[in-house]
């Protein structure tokens, strides 16, 4: 009987076993990878020039996440405080601590203390810090409860689809204005989350952007 | 079944519009660039010995190889760098408005510069000042990017080697001892034209000090001829400015006041406001224009004569004779006693010239005639005479005073330095080694000086020939104050420190007066408490005010209601008689550029790329000619492969000679060239080099406008030109609907008449668009009837943008990227056209034919009807661009961004990266686009979101979130000096354009491809006058066009015969 196969199908099935075996490896591997937190960065967790304490600022001194970060009602960016910002207190107050001997020497040689960045969006996301916390969404649904942080994190995953989530379903997120500085903030015994934020959905006339224009320009 | 598109072919009867010769000729060239997006070739794999499939094969395995050692997976450390001390007002992120101006030779422009983060992005008109009202120009607009030139040169010089300030200083206490010594005879300053009064002040305290010392003014495009013309009509020191708005009729000779020439912002809001139709029964104003080559103005006329400029003088002689039969008055008489009879040049028609008079005579103080600045002081002042007889001075022309102080010209100073009495020479800006007349021989008179300082912002011919250069600032970097067109006091405030250690030239003048150091605007503060009388805290309110605002109005000044027509009458017999048409000896006229105006934008890439409103031409300038004279004396242009292959001639005058392309220019007058002067500056920057030939090297003192003599001889060679005037053609389907008045008034709706409107086919997509259910419903809508042309949206889109310059050699190739292009389509013969400009840029077509070709959802539409671009998802595969029936989307085929124009074509490991000063441009709100990626308009998408976050922010926890009426502007309608483009939300009632797409005359473009576009326009109306010759009443095709599928009653039919072989390509 004559091959129906020619000879070189004798390695076929190897082949394309080899060739299966490496694709499947570098799908778990890139998902692995790629899909989970720690592409996203949660848990990133820098040395800071400042050994400075979030915890200690705001929860024991109840300091205003808006007293340092002072843009951040007005503008898409909210700013990391100007050395000067630090000095208000810290020219009266444990000045000289070692602890702060780098904000001493910015404010004497005029060159900035360079803050390690945690947070950062990609060049083509147009995120704005102004609009969401003037309409109810706290710096915790973003940020975590920095208000317990000794160092600060990278909290949330900060993906697009975690975006969505919210952009998607506002009323689970929303908050009086008030109280979006407020990290600790829980909705009252007598309603839920879901119910307030229905209730502000509605009488805010809440739209979250959910098309691509809304942050890809 | 696919659908069928029954593509209208063009009209059998009627008027056929075409853009450029070729269309004209219909040559199989331009048939490929109307089936191709681009040339053969220009969007393929070429020019590289290594095969398309080798380098995917190539880059395939070195995208394994990256993938293996997981490089570049985490992301680098970055840092946050916060301001040490917080700067008052200062938001990070936020952006600011600061009031400026920019100096210009006749009147300023009043400006807002916005900055972000101390670095000022992008120019906006000041909207409180009657002069912009927020418009803004070309050099406006592209004025930012000189500031961050890396071409500027960034320090100082002494003898071409680098010098310290303290040189400097030393080397002005040597000039103020040479001069005291003379009592000043030894010092002159040569400046460029500024209207600076703190340089004024500057001045009179140095010629105090200086007696003696000389203070020359010199610009190229200024011929002083203007105000000599004023001062001998209206006496001493005045000056002229036409009120457009309350002409209603108007008669140009040769004069562009629409073009790129000074003052074109309030003459373009005061014309385009007498133009406007909404109601059939609205007033409309009409434009006579006689000129010798297509300018704006002329697109723009109902009725255009081709007249050589040479020629004005006896027309406008006629005019005055005409008038004068209709209404005699002592002024006229006194006028035309002595006035030479001279004949009126051959084809020219009387009867043209007596209903222009009728017309002109029965609108009387409204009737407004303009000349041409650069014309003989006679012949102005002729035409001044002519408005005061019909009774136009105070209403359509006000007499004001000069806005600059007389000066020493050029010429004298030239015989100055020839004595050897100057041994110091100080310029203040200015190039007049590249733009000097020719016969002054200004390169080596300066050369002859001992001394030669010169302080300029570019390090240009003129600094090359000097012993000193000081880097000088840009005008957003330094104090200043200038004056407006209208007389009134602006200020200039710095937006950034200077970038090199540059200083103003009241900086310098300060100093060379051994004043105390300016510490800040004092310079500017001692002018305005001179100007004011305040002091004390009303003056400390009226300065802050100053600053803030940015101006302070002008005094208004009760001007003469007549001209002195005795005075003038002496003059008129110099008015010569137009030399007889000669092929040998042909006319030429210098034509500033507008794109480089005198050649100070030559190194500004936008400038370089923006295409010249009627010629279409970037990167270059050309010799004029006309299609007529080209033919007689055997020069052609060819189009080849998408280029445009323009034979160079020899062209000789007076002993002089060049070499340069000539382009047939539809419109131009025979026998007669004109030459575009600022290019050929081969030494300013990578830029400027290469692109242009010098045209001031024919041009001497006596023939700075006009000479005769010129001869053209063919060399034989040919050079090619990026012309983008068949770029992004669509086929000629009643593109541009025009009608006159009077039909306008017969039929409102003319628009709906046109090509296939009539009976659109219902639409048959099969895709189900998403509901369009946003607030807001974005819409434009662009008014064709005043739409000039004059291109300043196309700056503004790249300004706004981030829209990166490509270079010559890519335009050729069809790969401009402006994301607004205007479209200029003549009508009628090659030398006696009418023009129409249409600006087109993207659609957001409500069901988007990009949208549903696109394979990763790039484009997709957004329930505010916007199609928008995800640029991070665009993987480049162009399907959406096929797919466009407008050809409105662009391709980065290269990192426009990353690479120098010279590099594109460098491979993929060769170094990246831009200049830090061009980054520092970029607006921070738009990404910058990088290789591979498609983009197009958004109706300033940034700008919408902006507003919407700004509503959202106002409300907090209310449920307002309007948008209030106005305060939304994309960045082409905020420039437009016409007002001709009109955005806005359709579900905001009052929001006017809502209001104008319901107006019978709006139309959208490709109407029967149901794309449903939310960018429409209104057609365009003209008012030609019944009774001038050869009148065209009729514009509208009287028949539509007979097509076989008409008899079908709009059912969509199967393609059959010619019609079928038409869908394919749209």
């Amino acid at each position: 009987m004559a091959n129906i196969f020619p000879r070189y199908t004798n390695w076929l099935p190897i082949k394309i076993l080899v060739c299966l075996t490496v694709v499947v490896a570098s799908v778990v591997s890139g998902m692995a990878y790629y899909f989970t937190p720690k592409y996203t960065r949660v848990g990133y967790q820098p040395t800071q020039p400042v050994a400075f304490d979030h915890s200690l600022h705001v929860n024991q001194l109840g300091m205003d996440c808006r007293y340092c970060h002072t843009g951040v009602e007005k503008s898409s960016h909210s700013n990391v405080p100007s050395t000067q910002t630090c000095m208000n207190c810290h020219t009266q107050i444990k000045s000289l601590s070692p602890k702060l001997a780098a904000v001493r020497e910015s404010w004497k040689t005029g060159n900035p203390v360079p803050w390690v960045r945690i947070h950062k969006a990609p060049d083509y996301v147009y995120f704005n810090h102004a609009v969401h916390v003037n309409r109810g969404v706290s710096c915790v649904a973003c940020h975590g409860k920095v208000n317990h942080m000794e160092v600060v994190y990278h909290a949330k995953p900060h993906s697009m689809g975690w975006c969505l989530e919210c952009h998607r379903a506002p009323e689970n997120y929303l908050r009086p204005v008030d109280q979006v500085t407020n990290l600790d903030w829980i909705p009252p015994a007598t309603t839920t989350q879901r119910e307030l934020g229905e209730k502000f959905v509605k009488e805010w006339n809440v739209k979250p952007p959910v098309s691509c224009s809304g942050c890809h320009r | 079944m696919k659908r069928i598109l029954q593509h209208p072919t063009a009209p059998t009867t009627g008027r056929t519009y075409w853009r450029s010769l070729g269309e004209y000729a219909r040559t199989p060239d331009f048939e490929e660039w109307l089936h191709r997006e681009f040339p053969k070739g220009a969007a393929e794999w070429e020019n590289d010995p290594l095969s398309r499939r080798t380098f995917l094969r190539l880059m395939g395995a070195s995208l394994a190889l990256a993938g293996l050692s997981l490089s570049g997976c985490r992301r680098p450390e970055a840092h946050l760098v916060p301001f040490t001390q917080s700067p008052e007002w200062v938001v990070s992120g936020k952006k600011m408005s600061f009031a400026t101006a920019q100096p210009r030779r006749r009147g300023s422009i009043p400006l807002l510069a916005t900055t972000f983060d101390g670095r000022p992005v992008k120019m906006e008109g000041n909207p409180l000042h009657p002069i912009s009202q927020g418009a803004t120009d070309n050099h406006a607009q592209a004025s930012i990017l000189d500031l961050y030139d890396p071409a500027r040169r960034r320090f100082l010089t002494h003898a071409n080697k680098k010098a310290t300030a303290e040189d400097l200083t030393a080397e002005v206490a040597r000039i103020r001892a040479e001069a005291s010594s003379s009592s000043g005879a030894s010092l002159a300053i040569l400046a460029e034209e500024t209207l600076s009064p703190s340089r004024e002040r500057l001045r009179n305290e140095l010629l105090r000090q200086f007696p003696q010392a000389t203070w020359a003014v010199y610009d190229p495009l200024t011929s002083g001829r203007d105000l000599a013309a004023s001062s001998l009509a209206f006496g001493p020191n005045t000056d002229f400015r036409p009120q457009l708005a309350v002409a209603s009729t108007i008669l140009s000779l040769d004069c562009d006041f629409l073009g790129s020439d000074e003052g074109d912002i309030p003459d373009t809001r005061g014309f385009a406001s007498g133009r406007r139709t909404r109601k059939p029964d609205d007033k409309m104003n009409r434009l006579y224009v006689a000129e010798p080559r297509f300018s704006l103005t002329g697109t723009m006329a109902d009725h255009r004569l081709r007249l050589r400029a040479s020629a004005t003088g006896a027309f406008l002689l006629e005019l005055a004779r005409q008038i004068r039969s209709l209404r005699s008055t002592p002024d006229l008489n006194t006028l035309l006693q002595q006035a030479p009879d001279l004949s009126l040049p051959k084809g020219i028609d009387p009867a043209w010239i007596r209903e222009c008079a009728a017309d002109l005579v029965a609108h009387g103080q409204n009737s407004l005639i303009l000349v041409g600045r650069r014309q003989p002081v006679a012949i102005q002042a002729l035409g001044l005479a002519l408005n005061s007889a019909l009774g136009a001075i105070g209403t359509t022309l006000l007499v004001q005073p000069q806005l600059s102080a007389p000066s020493t010209n050029l010429a004298s100073l030239a015989d100055k330095v020839r004595s050897g009495t100057i041994r110091t020479l100080v310029l203040l800006g200015g190039d007049p080694v590249y733009n000097a007349p020719a016969d002054l021989d200004w390169a080596s008179l300066q050369s002859s000086v001992p001394n030669t300082i010169h302080l300029s912002p570019f390090f240009n011919a003129t600094s090359a020939r000097a012993n000193w250069f000081i880097p000088g600032t840009h005008y957003l970097e330094s104090w200043g104050d200038t004056l407006a067109a209208d007389g009134s006091y602006l200020s200039i405030q710095p937006t950034i420190q200077p970038l090199w250690a540059g200083q103003s030239q009241l900086e310098f003048l300060t100093s060379l007066t051994a004043q105390s150091k300016p510490i800040g605007p004092s310079i500017i503060r001692d002018t305005f408490a001179a100007r004011t009388n305040l002091t004390g805290e009303k003056l400390e309110q009226a300065w802050q005010d100053f600053v803030r605002e940015g101006f302070v109005s002008s005094i208004t000044i009760t001007s003469p209601r007549s001209a002195n027509a005795s005075a003038i009458a002496t003059l008129l017999s110099s008015i010569e008689v137009a030399p007889a048409d000669d092929i040998h000896s042909l006319e030429a006229v210098f034509t500033h550029s507008g794109a480089l105006d005198d050649g100070r934008y030559a190194n500004n890439g936008w400038m370089q790329e923006w295409p010249d409103p009627m010629t279409k031409l970037t990167w270059d300038n050309a010799i004029l000619i006309s299609k007529e004279t080209a033919n007689s004396l055997g020069l052609k242009n060819e189009l080849s492969k998408g280029t445009l292959i323009a034979d160079v001639v020899q062209a000789t005058l007076a002993g002089r000679s060049l070499e340069a392309p000539i382009l047939i220019a539809p419109g131009h007058v025979n026998f007669a060239v004109s030459l575009p002067v600022g290019y050929g500056q081969e030494n300013l920057g990578p830029v400027a080099k290469g692109s242009g030939f010098d045209a001031y090297h024919l041009r001497t003192s006596a023939t700075d406008y006009l000479a005769q003599g010129l001869q053209l001889k063919p060399t034989g060679r040919t050079r090619e030109l990026a012309i983008t005037q068949e770029h992004q053609v669509m086929e000629g389907r009643d593109l541009v609907r025009e009608a006159s008045l009077a039909e306008y008034q017969a039929k409102p709706d003319w628009v709906k008449k046109v090509g296939m409107d009539g009976h659109i086919p219902p639409n048959q997509s099969f895709y189900k668009n998403p509901k369009l259910t946003g607030d807001h419903q974005w819409a434009m809508v662009i008014d064709l009837a005043t739409c000039t042309g004059c291109n300043a949206c196309v700056t503004a889109c790249t300004a706004e943008n981030n829209i990166p310059i490509v270079g010559k050699d890519q335009v050729i190739k069809g790969r401009e990227m402006h994301w607004i292009r205007v479209d200029r389509y003549y009508t009628g013969e090659p030398d006696e056209p009418e023009s129409v400009s249409q600006p087109v840029a993207c659609m957001q077509c409500e069901n988007a034919p990009c949208e549903t070709v696109c394979p990763v959802n790039a484009t997709v539409h957004n329930d505010e009807g916007l199609n928008v671009m995800a640029y991070n998802r665009c993987i480049g595969t162009r399907y959406c661009a096929n797919n466009c029936p407008y050809k409105v989307r662009r391709f980065n085929f290269f990192d426009y961004n990353q690479r120098s124009l010279d590099k594109l074509y460098l491979g993929p490991l060769a170094p990246k990266g831009t200049e830090e000063t061009i980054k520092l441009q970029k607006n921070p709100n738009v990404t910058v686009r990088m290789r591979g990626v498609m983009e197009k308009c958004t109706f300033c998408v940034q700008r919408i979101e902006e507003a919407k976050i700004g509503a959202r922010v106002r409300a907090r926890d209310s449920a307002d979130l309007g948008i209030p009426s106005g305060t939304l502007q994309t960045a082409c309608q905020q420039a437009c000096p016409a007002d001709a483009i009109v955005f806005g939300d359709l579900k905001n009632e009052k929001d006017e354009v809502g209001k104008l797409r319901s107006l019978p005359q709006n139309y959208s473009l490709l109407d029967y491809l149901n794309v449903g576009p939310r960018l429409t326009y209104l057609g365009r109306v003209r008012n030609p006058n019944p009774a001038m010759p050869g009148a065209k009443m009729h514009y509208i095709p009287s028949h539509g066009h007979t097509n076989s599928h008409e008899q079908e009653n709009g059912h969509p039919v199967e393609p059959s015969g010619q019609s079928g072989a038409k869908a394919g390509h749209q």
